[in-house]
């Protein structure tokens, strides 16, 4: 009988959205995409799109292999603009009637006399909106991974890890909309909740970038300080060595006093050592301020889902560390060896944005994925104790 | 006859004050068609949703088909109908019933088989292909009632089934009810067209306030006010009023107007003397007859002599407000 039931809400699922036209216009979007992104080429002069040339420095098969340009176009644009904020959109947008219609009044009534757990029909009722979102990234997926495979040359099925973690993605605001939808009984309102409540998320995401960039700057400021002390002491040591060679009375020794404030002998010999130490001390205070910040920011990122890093999920598993520095076309050293000004913000500094992206990708998949899923466990449960309680 | 309904002391309080409920007994016994009537706000459909798993009650005891009141697998057993039901719209005639079949646990197979025999039963086999949303509300009324039929229930519970059907649709739906209990199934019946319930149920009963206030045959409630009446052409003169009043008439014999006499009698012989007299002073005698109460005036005379408290009345608010009509 389950197996019945299961079916025919499925069933019945596929039917209204067949009804709404917005299964078939969201299948039909995502095909264009597909051929979108099928009609864009590669060759020695540049990109091409269809017929068209367009001449590019950059991309061209001499430095991007066609396997490597279709990989960067899917993980540029596919993964973050069409499956994280298009597809995601689309599907809200389609699904988020689900809960309020079940429990409209006068359609309830005759569900709820059927031979069905409220728990089992509310959650079925959910998992039919992951359905739809389930069916449209498969369709995609498959789509892009046949453009690689035939276009690029690289048969890559990992590119099919898309359907469970857009899935993952998509079941957080869901179960948002869901719940909203329960407690509003309003389509209007789950929609524009949820979507205040994504953006919210996305706000804590940006928050969280800006102090994980500014934590890294100041401690590569730190680290920056530390080396110019060492310089500087090495070239002290050398110059107390020169003055005692020479007879000349080194100041802080041998009962000669320190004047203008210095230390030690080491910064009176060297005032620069001065200045590097106290950049030190000004780089371990803003680091000390934007740890603490930024673990602030990861308390909070640590109840809500997390979107963002979900999503950001697959392009770790398709683009290596390595292969994106190749693409930035300069490592940490090459950044160093620029010029900067030192007044400028900590996360201005050229080498954070690697940093940055290394320490996104050290989050462990089980803290994205796990804490992200309980925050859903306990909305769908807190769904799941009102509708069994309501009375209709 | 054993009891398929047997409820005691149902009670619903909303929000902790707002008493729509207040101790409903109620019986119906299997293969009987039982008519719940009662004003606006009264409860009816408070009780039936209880009865449905639809509304958790506060205080309940007693089964349905043998089980307590909240099991879902007896749910099996019953076909509803909800008041106001809104099937979805998208789907066609066929696919309400193989939707609804398909929730009540039926194969595939026999859900077909099932709603096409349901859809002939109630006059719709031949829009079975069309849409609900292109339904007149009469057309969607028997779908309703086609697919509360799905999966062939032993209790069938239907509120306000006749509601938006023409004449012609109502008196089909009469068959249907009649046919249904020919095959010894049970039909808890939720209406306020008392002429509907008047002429399909054996037995009912009058909520008033969150309270049945009577319950019975038609026959067993109006028993004490049926009687013979005689209806005279004209105002019957004094003299012959004082002679009718020296007769040896039946003690409940009494002139309820200037030409009409009511004996509270079955016995048509006791009457007999009246119309002797009446024909004696040459008076024409309109009409002469048996007459019981209808239903409406049975219901009139509950509901004007129930005085109960005001939740009742409160409730009927609630109810409107939360969807839970009565």
């Amino acid at each position: 009988m389950i197996l019945t039931q299961t079916t025919a809400i499925f069933l019945d699922a596929y039917r209204e959205l067949n009804a709404k036209k917005l299964f078939w216009l969201t299948l039909g979007l995502n095909l264009l995409v597909v051929v979108l992104y099928a009609s864009l080429g590669i060759n020695e002069q540049g990109v091409t799109l269809l017929h068209w040339k367009f001449q590019n420095e950059f991309f061209t098969t001499d430095l991007v292999s066609k396997e490597l340009f279709y990989k960067l176009q899917f993980t540029s644009w596919g993964i973050p603009i069409w499956l994280s904020w298009a597809t995601a959109i689309l599907a809200l947008v389609s699904t988020a009637s689900i809960i309020p219609d079940l429990v409209s009044g006068g359609t309830i009534e005759p569900v709820l006399s059927k031979p069905i757990g409220r728990v089992r029909l509310f959650l079925t009722k959910y998992l039919t909106g992951l359905l739809f979102v389930g069916l449209q990234v498969t369709i995609f997926s498959i789509g892009c991974m046949l453009v690689m495979g035939i276009r690029g040359g690289a048969w890559e099925p990992k590119l099919l890890l898309a359907i469970p973690i857009v899935l993952a993605f998509f079941s957080y605001l869901f179960a948002f909309c869901a719940f909203v939808g329960l407690m509003t009984r309003s389509t209007i309102a789950a929609l524009l909740l949820t979507m205040l409540f994504w953006f919210a998320i996305w706000i804590v995401n940006v928050g969280d970038a800006m102090m994980i960039a500014q934590r890294e700057g100041s401690i590569l400021q730190v680290e920056d300080a530390q080396a110019d002390i060492e310089k500087q002491t090495t070239f002290a040591n050398k110059r107390i060595e020169q003055l005692r060679e020479q007879g000349k009375p080194i100041p802080g020794e041998d009962g000669d006093e320190l004047t203008n404030g210095y230390t030690d002998s080491l910064e009176a010999v060297n005032p620069a050592l001065k200045l590097s130490r106290s950049r030190l001390q000004t780089a371990q205070e803003g680091a000390e301020t934007w740890t603490n910040w930024a673990n602030r920011v990861i308390l909070v990122k640590t109840i809500l889902p997390k979107t963002q890093e979900t999503v950001a999920l697959l392009e770790r598993y398709l683009i290596t560390q390595e292969e994106i520095a190749v693409l930035m076309g300069m490592n940490e050293e090459q950044a160093a060896r620029m010029n900067r000004n030192e007044d400028e913000p900590a996360f201005a500094d050229p080498r954070a944005p690697a940093r940055v992206e290394e320490v996104m990708r050290k989050r462990s998949t089980t803290w994205i994925l796990g804490t992200s899923f309980a925050f859903e466990a306990f909305l769908l449960l807190v769904s799941c104790v009102v509708f069994v309680r309501r009375d209709f | 006859m054993s009891a398929v309904i047997d409820i005691q002391g149902v009670e619903k309080t909303y929000k902790r004050r707002i008493k729509a409920l207040r101790g409903v007994d109620l019986s119906v016994g299997q293969g009987e068609i039982f008519g719940l009537l009662g004003p606006n706000g009264a409860g009816k459909s408070t009780l039936v949703k209880i009865m449905m798993t639809v509304i958790s009650p506060s205080k309940c005891t007693g089964t349905v088909l043998g089980e307590k009141i909240g099991d879902k697998n007896t749910l099996q057993q019953i076909g509803y109908l909800p008041e106001h039901h809104r099937f979805p719209a998208y789907l066609t005639g066929r696919q309400v019933l193989e939707y609804f079949g398909a929730m009540s646990g039926i194969q595939r197979k026999q859900r077909k088989a099932k709603a096409s025999e349901l859809l002939e039963l109630v006059g719709m086999e031949s829009w079975h292909k069309d849409k609900l949303g292109s339904y007149s509300k009469g057309m969607r009324q028997r779908v309703g009632l086609a697919q509360a039929l799905m999966n062939d229930p032993k209790l069938v519970v239907l509120d306000e089934p006749t509601d938006g059907v023409d004449p012609s649709g109502r008196r089909d739906i009469r068959n249907i009810l009649s046919h249904l209990k020919d095959e010894g199934r049970t039909i808890f019946l939720n209406s306020h067209l008392l002429s509907e319930l008047e002429m399909v149920c054996d037995r009912v009963a009058i909520m008033v306030h969150g309270l049945v206030r009577t319950q019975g045959t038609i026959d067993e409630l109006t028993a004490d006010q049926s009687g013979f009446v005689i209806t005279t052409k004209e105002p019957i003169p004094e003299h012959a009023s004082s002679e009718l009043n020296s007769l040896s008439l039946p003690e409940q014999a009494e002139q309820t107007s200037a030409d009409t006499i009511a004996f509270k009698t079955d016995d048509a012989t006791k009457v007999q003397p009246a119309i002797d007299t009446l024909r004696k002073h040459n008076i024409v005698i309109q009409s002469a007859g048996f007459k019981r109460p209808s239903l409406e005036d049975l219901f009139m005379q509950v509901v004007s002599t129930d005085h109960g408290d005001k939740p009742g009345a409160i409730s009927g608010a609630r109810s409107s407000k939360k969807g839970a009509k009565s």
